[in-house]
């Protein structure tokens, strides 16, 4: 059987794409590129944004008159709402929660595909699910870039997010199984492994003392970088800024594998903005916490997500994150105009702000944002740093990559050999949000050096 | 208990109290959950799809957990569960959240807890969770009939502020209420209820000198 995939949303849903991947291949079917050439056709699906949700239905009635003609599965995971699933499950044959995968090969059974898989056990609790997710090994997209998931769920109840109610509550996976993974990664030669949770940092609190913290886990990974000859960076996504502790900074530091790129969300630089948002911290903790970062790891960049025009942001609360933007000075912000998600509790708010005010607010921000981000980026220039070449830039005869700190930065060369390789680069221009470098070595010794001791900023 | 009752989180109904026409108390088995007081459960019909974050009403060690629920007139999930009788189950998901007394050193504090409507839910648990505690409430209601199950806390502590009527402690916004009063800037403050209270209230707190890190808030929506 050959099967196709379409996964929607974020990292996480990514990362379950490859165990879905891989839970599908081990029952013998294969991957292809196209939904035509596929008798499975699955999708990873995201609640949480209203286009990803009209995508899945667009594409589900496309499919749904192709079986007419052909034989034709159709299976849909990933963050679903509760409403969502109710619809789907009228829509397409097998509909599944992500702690359910290794159910998958089972549910095909029913539809006549037979495999080894479908025999295995039905877990007895939604622990139980999880736990079993996570022991299926992924098949990842990438020969040097991998997501490792640590966390699943949220407990936080933001107002402007659906998330609690399409992964449930907080679940973290065991610290060996997370250290054997990136181990694995590491010894193959994996260049950045990024550990994936929606609140990556409040990692172990729901083990009640039974399981490391996020910074022990860090702490263990750090040791394991002093051990692997490979070098590799270490990044997480996302952390909330209620968990993030300073022993995360000062175990950062404390090792080169660790990448000094931090994603700090600040969402909104208002109190009473953050206070209806039930973001659970105010702006001078998240100061506070700012503070020890750029003291402890004063060589990170700092990257943010904000949302303007949040139900009923004024002009002077929105004037607040504005001037927080321009005291701390990120390297990147990820800034969505608000827009009420399905199933979220600010869903039941009217969206009072216009779009023509969220635009106007949205181009302040991104101008504010620039404004640091080109000042910081010409401090680079004549420096010497470690990049990860990542793929061709849109610039011909150009490759493009990123440094430690996670900073766009592309160089003259078409030698496909170094995607996939950390070498260092001299930067010799910078933009608002790129950097531009050239080859500080031969290319050959370029792959072949991993002794240089330059900057990983 | 019954494996399917609880991979469902299927909680039976021990028993219901109603308060007003449109406000009640489920009293549910609580099943090994565990709590810290100002926590909250998500609650939703036995056969839904839908559940609602609602505060724990009730005390950490009782040997039950009671939330308090206003019916939200052509709500998803209210009239439904107003329906329901003693015997039938809710869902219950695990108590979550923040909004909580902080610190070994609680007992030290002075406590001034702000709610409008049924936010008075997680200062009753933390009262009942922690008798000995050092606390004022500020309960803004419409109607003294609102004043849910007000002769459970000490009557000193207790200050009932309605809007529409006279029978009040104090009559009149409880915004107004809290521009009068005179409040230790060393207090931990709470606040619980509808936002533009918490908003109004948070501007009054800020301007008599209580820092913002002693200000705590829980919106309901």
């Amino acid at each position: 059987m050959k099967y196709y995939l379409m996964t929607l949303g974020c990292q996480m849903n990514m990362s379950d794409s490859e165990r879905v991947a891989s839970v599908l291949d081990a029952a013998g079917c294969v991957k292809v590129e196209t939904e035509e050439e596929a008798n499975i056709i699955g999708i990873l699906a995201c609640s949480v944004r209203q286009k990803a949700i009209d995508k899945v239905y667009n594409k589900i009635s496309v499919w749904n008159k192709w079986k007419n003609k052909k034989n034709l599965i159709t299976f849909i995971s990933g963050c679903m709402l509760p409403t969502d699933k109710d619809r789907f499950l009228k829509l397409f044959d097998i509909v599944f929660t992500m702690p359910e995968l290794p159910q998958l090969p089972h549910m095909l059974g029913e539809y006549g595909i037979t495999n080894p898989l479908s025999l295995i056990a039905e877990p007895q609790s939604a622990v139980d699910e999880i736990k079993l997710f996570w022991k299926v090994k992924p098949k990842y997209d990438s020969s040097f870039e991998a997501f490792v998931p640590i966390q699943n769920g949220c407990n936080k109840f933001c107002t402007f997010c659906a998330v609690p109610y399409t992964r449930g509550r907080e679940i973290s996976r065991p610290s060996n199984e997370i250290l054997q993974e990136v181990r694995e990664l590491a010894e193959k030669g994996y260049k950045t492994i990024t550990l994936l949770g929606q609140n990556v940092n409040s990692y172990g609190l729901d083990k009640n003392g039974q399981e490391i913290s996020f910074a022990q886990l860090l702490e263990k990974v750090g040791q394991m970088g002093e051990e692997i000859d490979n070098e590799f960076w270490v990044y997480f996504t996302s952390p909330h800024p209620r968990d993030m502790t300073t022993d995360i900074f000062h175990t950062i530091a404390k090792y080169d594998c660790l990448g000094k790129q931090i994603h700090f969300p600040l969402q909104s630089g208002d109190e009473k903005v953050l206070i209806k948002m039930n973001r659970n911290h105010s702006v001078s903790k998240y100061r506070e916490t700012m503070h020890a970062l750029r003291e402890i790891l004063p060589q990170a960049t700092v990257f943010t997500d904000i949302i303007v025009g949040f139900t009923d942001e004024t002009d002077e609360q929105f004037e607040n994150t504005r001037k927080v933007m321009e005291e701390f000075k990120y390297n990147m912000a990820y800034i969505a105009m608000y827009s009420p998600r399905p199933g979220a509790a600010s869903y039941r708010w009217e969206d009072t702000v216009s779009l023509d005010e969220k635009k106007k607010r949205f181009a302040i921000l991104s101008d504010e944002l620039a404004k640091h981000t080109l000042e910081f980026n010409q401090t680079m220039i004549g420096k010497t740093v470690k990049v990860l070449v990542r793929e061709h830039d849109r610039k011909e005869g150009y490759l493009s990559g990123h440094t430690g700190g996670k900073l766009v930065i592309r160089f003259k060369s078409d030698n496909e050999s170094l995607i996939g390789q950390i070498i260092p680069l001299k930067i010799t221009a910078a933009a608002k949000f790129s950097l531009e470098g050239e080859l500080v070595f031969s290319e050959q010794l370029a792959v072949n050096n991993d002794q240089l001791t330059v900057s990983s900023n | 208990m019954n494996i399917i009752r609880k991979r469902m989180n299927l909680h039976e109904i021990l028993e219901i109290r109603n308060l007003t026409e449109s406000t009640f108390i489920i009293q549910f088995e609580k099943n090994g959950l565990e709590f810290t007081a100002g926590q909250h459960v998500c609650v939703g019909p036995p056969n839904g799809i839908h559940t609602r974050e609602y505060s724990i009403y009730s005390a950490v060690n009782d040997p039950y957990i009671e939330i308090l629920v206003k019916e939200v007139q052509n709500g998803l999930i209210t009239p439904v569960l107003k329906k329901l009788k003693v015997g039938d189950s809710v869902v219950v998901e695990e108590p979550v959240g923040y909004f909580g007394l902080n610190g070994g050193e609680k007992l030290n504090k002075k406590y001034l807890f702000i709610a409008t409507g049924t936010g008075i839910s997680p200062f009753h648990s933390m009262v009942k969770s922690h008798p000995t505690l050092d606390y004022k409430i500020v309960h803004g209601v419409r109607s003294h009939i609102e004043g849910y199950e007000k002769e459970e806390y000490d009557k000193l502590r207790y200050t009932l502020c309605s809007s529409r009527d006279t029978s009040g402690n104090y009559i009149g916004r409880l915004t107004n209420y809290l521009q009068e009063l005179q409040i230790d800037t060393d207090s931990e403050v709470y606040l619980c209820g509808n936002c533009n209270m918490i908003h109004d209230a948070y501007d009054i707190l800020e301007n008599k000198g209580i820092p913002n890190e002693r200000i705590h808030a829980e919106v309901y929506f």
